[in-house]
């Protein structure tokens, strides 16, 4: 049982020194108990309530670290078998792979579109992770080659794969200082693969032909003072692999069972060879427990799906997402075009921007700040208020960009007309449809 | 029951037995008991016979057993000396009248097959519709599961006059009533009535003229009978099934104009079976008593004009107001409309003239359903820019209508007002303040129809909670005084009555799951004396809520044993947060901050928060943006604590809340108050004082600390030490 | 195994529903376990991919999902026959999209003449979905459930303000209807609660949860899915057991990401695939949160669905 705050808060100094950057013991221990803060921050901590604190909070799923710098990737450190329980918390890495076995244009190609494929969607940038380098030949010296390319042209996370300590060890003298993930140590080269990582202070994959002998090797890991662990199941059928990730997945939680407390990789890339059913398993992955997902290639068709399923997988169920705000221009607005407004909610957003695009009515859209809120929660709790409103709109430089003098406002917020329209002076205030949908035909009788 | 009423029925009953057996016996002999019989189109025979006895009667020889079960439930006839009978024997004969009934007529389809048009309205002169096919079942049947046609009046005979039949047809119309007609009284039959005025029957106009003898009535009763085996599962046979699926889903009643015959009586004591009860016009002995029925079982002498009404209300039907009989648009949209000075054509209340509104409950008979009166001038009788007292007084009856519920509903004026396109409304009780535009004003809004949109409004969104309302509106400065002293005492009465209730007292709590969306293992379990922690909720709120959906997110939690009472906790509503928070909370205290709080959603209006150091507690509303001596702010704190989940040493809650007996009161309550923002002690201040002054220290108000004397526990505590605040004097909060 | 698989204690089974009438119809339900967790329960039928069909020509789709109907899209019946015989629909689903008083506003008898002719087209059981529009729904289902009474039909939506008139058309023609409440658990419940309360029968009501498409709000239906599971399965939740349906493929077809052209976003590459990908990758998810009848558009996206469900199942271990 995780301890509460206010247990944690006991075992503090209770000096409100605030040199771990919040202002007060009380807020820390919150922060603690949350999994927002590391008990690190705190420099006055006891060794006693240290040992106590870190055995309480060690969560269930290690939490295991790969690479180096700005594009280091958590993964593990998962508390819960469903999202809406909590929040799955550490997003798997989506990984690419190639082989020293493959042209050097095939090579080119998938870290170029490694490099390239990028989303900015809400403020994230969605992207894969990490790129596999594999040793297929078994030649040290091509497996080096490729290393340093990868090395070269991204700073990503890196997984090497080759299950012979010697090639491991050619690539880890390359690219050592990225933290790459070592993939793998299995029943055969465990003693070289736990020296190598020893040596080079990096990850390990433990890969066994099933769950019993993964808990059994990564036992003898951890007795060997190996931490930082990830879980390769040796399933390669969707069902069995499936079946891993649930068990795995429960062990840690639900009994606590260290063996198994680690995240794990699966790689759709050895299930089938078509891209499109290679993504698609991938994204059950992501849904049920995956750490990190190796896929063949990365497309444009076939990335995005995916890097949109692990944003919504992974979306604090607890906390909205929010749009930024600001005026959005929707299908070429010019200056008698209407003026919509809305908040920030993010799925808000999306819809009625879907909505204002399918009626294909140019439109400007004003995304007012409600911290995320939908409209009918802001409106309740005084962030979508007359005053407010008008506020964004006078600032936003709609009034310079429209000759009408028009606003709409959802029908849900019908209540704030009177006090926007005071806030506003001479503009008038028009009272949109409840429902989004409704939008286009609303539009469509819009006018100037 | 009355045993005038029993005598005749049982005597009807034999009567109508006999009959049957005479004809059944010719039948017999002319056609041969091999003979097919039945209703046309119909896969459910006799329906009567088949829903009740199970029995599918499909030739001659079939009906012979069911005569017999007639005379073995006919009673005896009653003699003079007894004073029994009761109702039982009655309901008995009524029963057979039923069976004996539908065996007479399915002997005419034999003998006369085209005494009946067996068509949807009247054909080639013939306005006797008979018995209803499969088709027409199935077509109607559906509007009375989905309450599109509620039930039907089965009038037997006819009123005096022809105005009266045609008024009296429209006004069942309108309550979307289906009307089956059958008999006559001195000749006279409410069908052909209406036919001579130009009326139009048939099944689409809902005035189903079944037969011209009394006979016809299993028509409708069987129709009923139907209904419930098609539409409510009840299998054939299974009486007790459908005669409840009657009682709860088909609002029927039965309707003798004219003289009541003993046949009559018995058609109407086997209706009872059914529960639907009969309004007579005649002055027949009444049966008041309830029992069978859902109301009184037998209402007579009852005027033309509220003849209706009469019948829905002893029936229990609720009425249905589709629209909003307004002369401008009504909705949501129009809640946030301003009526400015330059735009404004009438004012009532605010600053310059008194205005109130009130929600009082009268009898039953005191009040008419929809009488919307104006004392007073209404807006066509003053001048642009004038200005005018206004009372509004609803008037409520209703069987489940409780005084609890008054508050709730007059709150409910401001959004309706608001609702109408030209009015803008501010304020409540007795600081009402109403402005109509010049644009509301010449599209014809008058001040009365403020009455109708109000009518209209509580019947659509709280009709579950009482059965009428009617409507005054007074606009003279007297009546108007005299309004708001009444409604001032009532105002009075009500606080007094919320302040007097405790938890102790009262045996049933209500749940809250509104906010499960986002925070799904909140469960809100809401006391007297704990208002809901979104401010928007209390014990009485929830209650109403329940009362009007039975379904919704406030369910009746019984408390239970009591486990802890100092922390507030209770075997049932633990129970009830297990399950409702589907296994994820097992047990909260409604008390207390530091062992078990309650869960938080996010919509709490304030948090507190302990304070280790000043041995305390604070507390902090949405309103105050800035940082607390717990080093968080509010929002932080909200998304600390909030999502459903229990915090020891944080608590959601309401700002009413504050100055409940019961807040904290674990934790010694608000003696642990230290500190809060200042705009919020200035808000609550008055109760606050109040509640100062109950706990024995009446200066404590200014002992609490503010931003103004510091955002931290370092700079408050010297205040509080200054000021002796009594936390610090108070067992450790922290163990 | 050296320690035992944590189990999960199930108390409670979805009931199984059959849609259609005899011969064609198909019976969905079933579950004893979370979807797909066969090593701790049954799923006794495999989850069922309905295929869409409009009854007007659609305006604003995208070329990818056109194409393959372009030669149809007049005709619905044609459509349904060329779903079932060209593309091995096991169910065909009637968007009514047309009679939407904000789009063509087609009158109620118009849908029952489009609905009887694609009934008779097809011998597979048939899903009739409104516009979405109450008013409009509730003229247009209850005429449809009346005039189309030998067929058996799933009709939906029906939502809180339309149960009473579409459950008693249901309970007078015994059609199964897809009890539609918005994107919440305790709302599912409360619609479940008042058609029982109705009298519709418990083997005659299928939840639709109101789905959204990948990367529009598809976490809140799919969250929303696994808690009616978690409820029905392992906290006898008695008013929650029921199959769910997702209707999804209008959802994920209108999304710009599936509107834009390989000019237009060249990051997002081919648009057919990317389509097809986005709209299998909903309906998965779905599948895997406890949908049992998914609704879905494009021969590709079903295609590449369907083996994937077969490899769940463990077909071909």
């Amino acid at each position: 049982m995780a301890l509460t705050g206010i247990q944690i808060y006991k075992l503090l100094p209770k000096t409100n020194c605030g040199e771990c950057g919040v202002p007060t013991c009380l807020a820390f221990a919150m922060n603690l108990a949350a999994g927002k803060a590391e008990l690190s921050a705190c420099p006055y901590v006891t060794e006693d309530a240290k040992a106590e604190l870190t055995e309480a909070s060690a969560p269930p799923i290690r939490v295991v670290e790969i690479g180096a710098g700005t594009k280091k990737l958590k993964i593990g450190g998962e508390t819960v078998l469903f999202r809406h329980e909590k929040t799955f918390v550490n997003a798997p890495g989506i990984a690419v792979l190639v082989t020293d076995e493959m042209g050097n244009e095939e090579v080119a190609g998938r870290i170029d579109r490694f490099k390239r494929l990028e989303y900015e969607r809400i403020g994230l940038t969605l992207r894969a992770d990490l790129v596999a380098i594999k040793s297929v030949s078994g030649d040290a010296g091509r497996f080096e080659a490729l290393i340093s390319k990868a090395k070269n042209e991204t700073d990503a996370g890196i997984i090497l794969m080759t299950e012979d300590p010697c090639v491991m060890e050619t690539g880890l003298k390359v690219c050592g200082d990225r933290r790459p993930l070592i993939y793998a140590a299995t029943r055969e080269n465990i003693e070289g693969m736990a020296t190598l990582t020893k040596k080079y202070k990096c990850p390990l994959v433990v890969k066994g032909k099933d769950l019993d002998e993964v808990a059994e090797l990564t036992k003898k890991l951890t007795d060997d003072g190996l931490k930082d662990l990830v879980i390769d199941s040796g399933a390669r059928s969707i069902r069995n692999a499936f079946e891993d990730q649930i068990v795995v997945r429960r062990g840690a939680i639900q009994k606590k069972y260290r063996p198994l407390g680690f995240p794990t990789i699966v790689l759709p890339c050895e299930m089938t060879d078509d891209l499109m059913q290679e993504t698609l398993i991938a994204s059950v992955f992501v849904a049920k427990y995956g750490g990190i997902i190796l896929l063949s290639d990365l497309q444009g068709h076939s990335l995005f799906p995916l890097l949109l399923a692990r944003m919504n997988i992974y979306t604090d169920p607890q906390r909205p997402m929010a749009t930024s705000p600001g005026i959005y221009e929707i299908g070429g607005p010019n200056e008698d075009s209407p003026v919509l407004v809305t908040c920030n909610f993010s799925l808000t957003y999306f819809i009625v921007s879907g909505e204002i695009e399918a009626s294909r009515v140019p439109a400007w859209l004003l995304v007012a700040d409600t911290e995320g809120l939908s409209v009918l929660t802001a409106w309740a709790a005084g962030k979508f208020v007359g005053d407010a409103v008008g506020i964004s709109l006078k600032k936003c430089g709609i009034m310079e960009k429209v000759r009408h003098k028009k606003v709409i406002i959802p029908g849900y917020a019908a209540a704030i007309s009177g006090d926007l329209e005071e806030e506003l002076g001479d503009w008038e205030v028009m009272v949109g449809p409840r429902d989004a949908a409704h939008i286009p035909a609303y539009l469509k009788e819009w006018s100037a | 029951m009355s045993k005038i009423i029993c005598s005749a029925a049982i005597r009807g009953a034999h009567k109508i037995v006999q009959r049957a057996e005479a004809e059944y016996q010719a039948a017999m002999e002319k056609w041969g008991p091999d003979q097919e019989i039945g209703f046309p189109n119909t896969a459910y025979y006799l329906p009567i016979i088949y829903g009740i006895l199970g029995i599918g009667v499909k030739k001659l020889k079939d009906a012979k057993d069911v005569l017999d079960r007639c005379r073995s439930l006919l009673p005896d006839m009653v003699a003079e000396h007894v004073w029994l009978p009761y109702l039982a024997p009655a309901l008995e004969a009524g029963m057979a009248t039923f069976f004996a009934e539908e065996i007479i007529e399915a002997i005419r389809y034999l003998e006369s097959p085209d005494y009946y048009t067996r068509t949807e309205g009247p054909a080639d002169g013939n306005i006797w519709l008979g018995a209803a096919d499969d088709v027409i079942l199935r077509k109607r049947g559906v509007e009375f599961v989905d309450g599109t046609a509620p039930g039907f009046a089965a009038i037997l005979g006819a009123p005096p006059t022809k105005e009266i039949a045609v008024q009296l047809a429209q006004e069942l119309q309108e309550k979307n009533l289906y009307v089956f007609m059958c008999s006559d009284h001195e000749g006279r039959k409410m069908s052909e009535l209406l036919v001579e005025e130009g009326v139009q029957i048939g099944w689409p106009t809902r005035l189903v003229s079944f037969g011209p003898e009394y006979t016809a009535a299993v028509f409708a009763m069987g129709f009923a009978t139907r209904v419930a085996m098609s539409f409510g599962g009840i299998k054939p046979g299974d009486f007790t099934g459908n005669l409840i699926y009657n009682k709860d889903r088909v609002f029927a009643f039965a309707m003798p104009l004219g003289t009541v015959t003993d046949e009559w009586y018995a058609n109407a004591a086997g209706a009872i079976n059914w529960s639907f009860p009969t309004i007579a016009d005649t002055p027949i002995p009444e049966i008041l008593p309830t029992g069978i029925c859902t109301y009184e079982h037998v209402v007579s002498n009852v005027p033309y004009d509220q003849l209706v009404s009469k019948a829905i209300e002893v029936r229990g039907l609720k009425v249905t107001v589709s629209e909003v009989p307004v002369p401008v648009s009504f909705g949501p949209a129009f809640e946030g409309e301003r009526v400015r000075k330059d735009d404004l054509y009438l004012e009532c209340g605010g600053p310059k003239s008194q205005a109130v509104e009130w929600v009082t409950t009268r009898d039953m008979d005191e009040v008419e359903d929809g009488k919307i009166e104006l004392f007073g001038p209404d807006v066509d009788d003053v001048e642009e820019g004038s200005r005018l007292p206004l009372a509004i007084v609803c008037e409520f009856a209703g069987r489940k209508m409780e005084e609890d519920f008054e508050p709730i509903l007059e709150r409910q004026i401001h959004h309706f007002v608001n609702h109408t396109q030209g009015l803008m409304h501010i304020g409540q009780r007795d600081i009402t303040w109403i402005r109509m535009s010049k644009a509301g004003r010449a599209k014809g809004l008058k001040l009365k129809h403020i009455g109708s949109v109000l009518h209209a409004k509580f019947h659509q969104e709280f009709g579950a909670i009482f059965d009428k309302v009617q409507i005054k509106l007074y606009t003279e400065q007297e009546k108007v005084r005299e309004s708001v002293e009444e409604a001032k005492r009532s105002y009075e009465y009500r606080d007094a009555r919320i302040e007097g209730m405790t938890d102790e007292t009262t045996e049933m709590f209500y749940s809250c799951t509104l906010c499960q969306s986002f925070a799904p293992s909140h469960v809100c379990i809401i006391s007297p004396e704990r208002t809901g922690l979104c401010g928007a909720y209390n014990w009485m709120d929830c209650k109403a809520s329940y009362e009007i959906n039975a379904t919704g997110p406030n369910q009746p939690v019984e408390k239970g044993e009591c486990l802890d009472p100092k922390l507030g906790q209770w075997k049932g509503c633990n129970e009830f947060i297990y399950k409702a928070s589907r296994g994820a909370i097992d047990h909260y205290s409604l008390y207390s901050l530091m062992h078990d709080p309650m869960t938080a959603c996010g919509c709490f209006e304030c948090v507190a928060a302990v304070l280790p150091i000043c041995n305390g507690v604070m507390t902090v509303d949405r309103d105050y943006a800035g940082m607390t001596p717990c080093g968080m702010k509010f929002t932080t704190l909200a998304g600390t604590i909030g999502g459903g989940l229990s915090t020891p040493g944080f608590m959601g809650h309401s700002k009413y809340n504050i100055t409940q007996k019961k807040w904290i009161s674990a934790d010694g309550g608000i003696k642990r108050l230290v500190w809060m923002p200042k705009s919020l002690k200035e808000e609550i201040g008055h109760r606050l004082k109040e509640s100062s002054e109950r706990v024995g220290i009446p200066e404590l108000l200014d002992m609490i600390a503010d931003e103004t004397v510091g955002i931290s526990e370092e700079e408050i505590l010297p205040f509080l030490e200054e000021k002796g605040h009594p936390a610090l004097s108070m067992d450790p909060i922290l163990e | 195994m050296s320690f035992e698989i944590p189990t999960i204690s199930y108390n409670g089974v979805i009931r199984q529903i059959t849609v259609g009438k005899e011969p064609n119809c198909v019976t969905v339900g079933g579950e004893s376990c979370y979807p797909f967790y066969l090593f701790e329960g049954a799923m006794p039928h495999l989850p069922r991919i309905a295929m869409e069909v409009y009854d007007a020509p659609p305006e604003d789709w995208p070329q990818a999902a056109l194409e393959p109907f372009a030669d149809v899209v007049h005709d619905p019946a044609a459509w349904a026959q060329k779903c079932v015989g060209s593309y091995g629909a096991e169910m065909i689903a009637l968007q009514l999209a047309s009679t939407d008083p904000n789009a063509q506003d087609t009158p109620a008898e118009k849908a029952v003449e489009v609905t009887k002719k694609v009934a008779a087209a097809i011998n597979v059981p048939l899903i009739v979905w409104g516009s979405g529009n109450l008013e409009k729904d509730k003229e247009v289902l209850r005429m449809i459930s009346e005039r189309c009474a030998e067929e058996t039909l799933l009709l939906g939506p029906v939502e809180e303000g339309s149960y009473k008139a579409l459950g008693a058309a249901s309970l007078a023609y015994q059609h199964t209807i897809a009890a539609s409440t918005p994107i919440d658990v305790n709302l599912a419940k409360q619609l479940n609660i008042l058609l029982g309360n109705l009298g519709v029968p418990d083997d005659r009501i299928i939840i639709d949860p109101t789905v959204g498409a990948l990367g529009y709000g598809l976490e809140f239906c799919y969250s929303v899915m696994e808690r009616d599971r978690m409820a029905a399965l392992t906290q006898e939740d008695e008013r929650l057991q029921f199959p769910i349906v997702c209707n999804l493929g209008k959802e994920v077809w209108k999304i710009k990401e599936t509107r834009l052209s390989e000019e237009e976003a060249p990051l997002l590459g081919d648009p057919l695939k990317r389509g097809v990908l986005l709209e299998a990758m909903t309906a998965l998810l779905f599948l895997l949160a406890g949908g049992d009848i998914v609704i879905m558009r494009h021969p590709d996206a079903i295609q590449l669905v369907r083996g994937l469900m077969n490899e769940l199942m463990g077909e071909g271990v």
